[in-house]
C-alpha cells in the first residue's frame, strides 16, 4: 500500500508529464514528436513501476552495477541487497531477513472463535517444533507500536471498502477462486480489526519478520549457507500459514537500523515498510 | 529538499525545451532538454525513499555506496543502553531482558492458550514503539566445558588423594570415581553437539538533544514497560547491561567463535576422510 507522502510524490511528478503533454506541439515535431512521445511513456512506466516495486528495480539496478552499500563501519550490504555482511576476525557473517506477519494466525480472530482458541492453542507447540527443527541460530521479531483509536478505526474501514470494491469487481470478471479467496480473507482480517476496535481493545501496528544469520569463511559461503538457512525458514515457519517474504532492499537497510534504534512515531514507520511489510 | 530540487530542476529543462527558439539547434536541442527533464522527473519521484543515497552513490561512482564510516552504534557511559546520532538527536536503545522458561510439553491445552494470550497481551502493552523478541543463538560453550574439565580434575584429585590412605573411604571413592566418570561422558556428549539456547527480550528506544537525556527517556519508558510485562507474565524482567548487550546487537555473539573453528575442523576432518 502505497502512503500519502507517496501518493503526493507521484500525483506531483505525473503533472509534469500531463504539462509536457500539453505542450508537445511546440517541443518537437515529426520523427522529434514520436521521440517524444516515447520519452514520455517511459518516464510514466518508470515511475508507475517505481511506486509499486520500487525494491524490484534497485536491486536490478544495483545487481547491474554490481553496488555494494556500506550502511556503518564493517558492515555492508551485498549487490543484491539481500543480505548484511559483517567481517569479523577473517571470517564473515551474513545476516537476512524475512517477512513473518503471525497476526492473521495467532492474534486476529478472522476465523470463527472457536478455531481461533484451537490454533492459538497449538501455536506454542508449533513454535517449539520449528525452534528444534531449525539447526541454526535466527530471530524472531515483533514491532509494534500503538495507533490512534479513530484513525485506525477511519483507515481500516477505508481499506475494508477498497477490498470490496476488488471483490465486486473480481466476482463480476473472471477472477480465479484463489484471488477470490484472498480478497474475501483480507476482507475477513480487517473486519476482525474493527470489531476489536469496537470491542475496546487498543488498536497496534505490527511489523513480524524474521532474521538469521550465517558464517562463512569467505564472503559467498556465507551468502549460499544464508539463502539455505532462508529457505529453511520458509519451510519452516510455512506450518503457520504466514507470507514469509526474503526482504530487499531499502526495507533491508530499514531494518537492520533498528537493531541499533527503534523508529519513534507510528509516521517514521509506517513510512518505512509500505512494500514487504 | 532533493525532491524539490530536482522537481524544479525537471520544470525548468521542460520550460526552457518549450521556450527554446528552433534557431538554437532545431528540435534536436528541443528533445535533449526534454529527455533531461524527464530523467529528473523520474530521480524526483525515486527521492521519495532513495534521497539518502543519491550523494553517496554519485560520491561512490555507483559501486562502493559509503552511507557512513561511524560505527553502527555505541554503548552509553552508563552500560545499561546503546546510542546512536541522528542528524541533531541522540537515540538511545535499551534492551530489556523476559526470563520465560515455560515449555509447550509441560502445559495443558488451557495453559498453552493462555500463554498465547499472555504474548498477544504483552504486544499491546505500549503504545511507544517497542519490539518484541525471541532469539536463538548458538550456546558459548566455553566456560561450561572449564567448568567441567575443572570439576573432573577435582574429583580425580579426590580420588589420587584417598589412594594415598592405607584405608581409604570406600564410599567416598565409589562416588568421586563415579562423578568423574559422570563429568566425562558428560563432556564427551557435550563437545561434539551443538547446543543452542532462546532469550527472549524487548527493545525500547527514546532521543534526547543530549546523551544523558535519551539514555534518561529509554531507561523511563523501559521502566514503565518492565511493570507492565511483569503483572502479566509475573516474572522479575530486568534491563540487560554491559557485555551482555552484545549478545543481542552484534552477529558474531549469534555464533561463537569457538563453534565456527570446531565445525571448519570437522568439515575439514570429514572431507580429508
Amino acid at each position: 500500500m502505497m502512503d500519502e507522502t507517496t501518493m503526493i510524490y507521484l500525483a506531483l511528478t505525473l503533472v509534469v508529464l500531463l504539462l509536457a503533454f500539453g505542450t508537445l506541439g511546440s517541443i518537437a515535431k515529426g520523427i522529434y514528436y514520436d521521440i517524444a512521445i516515447l520519452l514520455m511513456v517511459i518516464t510514466a512506466g518508470l515511475i508507475i513501476i517505481i511506486s509499486q516495486v520500487d525494491y524490484v528495480m534497485f536491486t536490478m539496478l544495483t545487481s547491474l552495477l554490481g553496488t555494494t552499500i556500506k550502511p556503518a563501519n564493517n558492515y555492508m550490504i551485498n549487490k543484491k541487497q539481500d543480505s548484511v555482511i559483517k567481517n569479523v576476525n577473517n571470517l564473515y557473517y551474513a545476516t537476512g531477513y524475512v517477512t513473518a506477519n503471525l497476526f492473521p494466525y495467532v492474534f486476529k480472530n478472522e476465523n470463527p472463535p472457536e478455531d481461533e482458541e484451537e490454533r492459538m492453542s497449538q501455536a506454542p507447540e508449533l513454535w517449539e517444533n520449528i525452534v528444534k527443527s531449525l539447526g541454526f541460530p535466527f530471530k524472531f521479531h515483533v514491532f509494534s507500536i500503538g495507533l490512534n483509536v479513530q484513525t485506525a478505526r477511519d483507515e481500516l474501514e477505508g481499506k475494508r471498502s477498497y477490498q470490496e470494491f476488488q471483490l465486486s469487481r473480481a466476482l463480476q470478471g473472471n477472477a480465479n477462486e484463489t484471488v477470490i479467496t484472498s480478497i474475501q480473507r483480507q476482507i475477513r482480517v480487517l473486519q476482525s480489526k474493527i470489531d476489536m476496535i469496537s470491542s475496546g481493545e487498543k488498536p497496534i501496528a505490527t511489523i513480524m519478520y524474521i532474521e538469521t544469520t550465517a558464517v562463512g569463511i569467505t564472503e559467498q559461503e556465507a551468502l549460499d549457507k544464508l539463502s539455505s538457512q532462508v529457505t529453511a525458514i520458509q519451510v519452516a515457519f510455512s506450518s503457520f500459514d504466514v507470507e514469509l517474504r526474503r526482504i530487499v532492499g531499502r526495507e533491508l537497510y530499514e531494518i537492520f537500523k533498528f537493531n541499533f534504534a527503534l523508529p519513534l512515531t507510528v509516521k517514521d514507520a509506517s513510512s518505512l515498510f509500505d512494500q514487504q511489510g | 529538499m532533493l525532491f524539490g530540487i530536482e522537481y524544479a530542476i525537471s520544470l525548468l529543462f521542460l520550460v526552457a525545451a518549450i521556450m527554446v527558439p528552433l534557431s538554437i539547434g532545431g528540435y534536436l536541442v528541443k528533445i535533449i532538454l526534454f529527455f533531461i527533464a524527464m530523467v529528473f522527473d523520474v530521480l524526483a519521484f525515486t527521492s521519495r525513499h532513495y534521497a539518502y543515497l543519491f550523494v553517496p552513490f554519485i560520491k561512490g561512482r555507483g559501486k562502493r555506496v559509503i552511507l557512513s564510516n561511524d560505527d553502527a552504534y555505541y554503548l552509553s557511559a552508563s552500560a545499561d543502553s546503546i546510542l546512536k546520532k541522528v542528524g541533531e538527536k541522540f537515540i538511545a536503545t535499551v534492551y530489556i531482558m523476559l526470563p520465560v522458561y515455560t515449555s509447550s510439553t509441560e502445559m495443558t491445552d488451557d495453559q498453552k492458550l493462555e500463554f498465547t494470550q499472555k504474548v498477544s497481551r504483552m504486544v499491546g502493552i505500549t503504545r511507544d514503539p517497542a519490539r518484541f523478541t525471541t532469539e536463538v543463538l548458538i550456546m558459548n560453550k566455553d566456560d561450561y566445558l572449564r567448568e567441567l574439565k575443572d570439576a573432573i580434575s577435582q574429583a580425580d584429585n579426590e580420588v589420587a588423594q584417598l589412594n594415598l590412605n592405607k584405608n581409604p573411604d570406600k564410599k567416598r571413592m565409589e562416588h568421586y570415581k563415579g562423578k568423574s566418570v559422570m563429568l566425562r561422558n558428560l563432556l564427551n556428549d557435550m563437545g561434539k553437539v551443538t547446543s543452542y539456547e532462546e532469550i527472549s527480550y524487548v527493545t525500547v528506544s527514546a532521543y534526547g538533544y543530549k546523551e544523558y537525556e535519551a539514555v534518561a527517556n529509554a531507561q523511563q519508558k523501559a521502566r514503565e514497560l518492565i511493570s507492565g510485562i511483569s503483572s502479566v507474565f509475573g516474572v522479575p524482567v530486568s534491563i540487560i547491561t554491559g557485555n551482555e548487550l552484545l549478545k543481542f546487537v552484534e552477529p558474531e555473539y549469534l555464533i561463537p567463535y569457538v563453534t565456527v573453528t570446531t565445525q571448519m575442523n570437522s568439515d575439514l576432518e570429514s572431507k580429508v576422510i
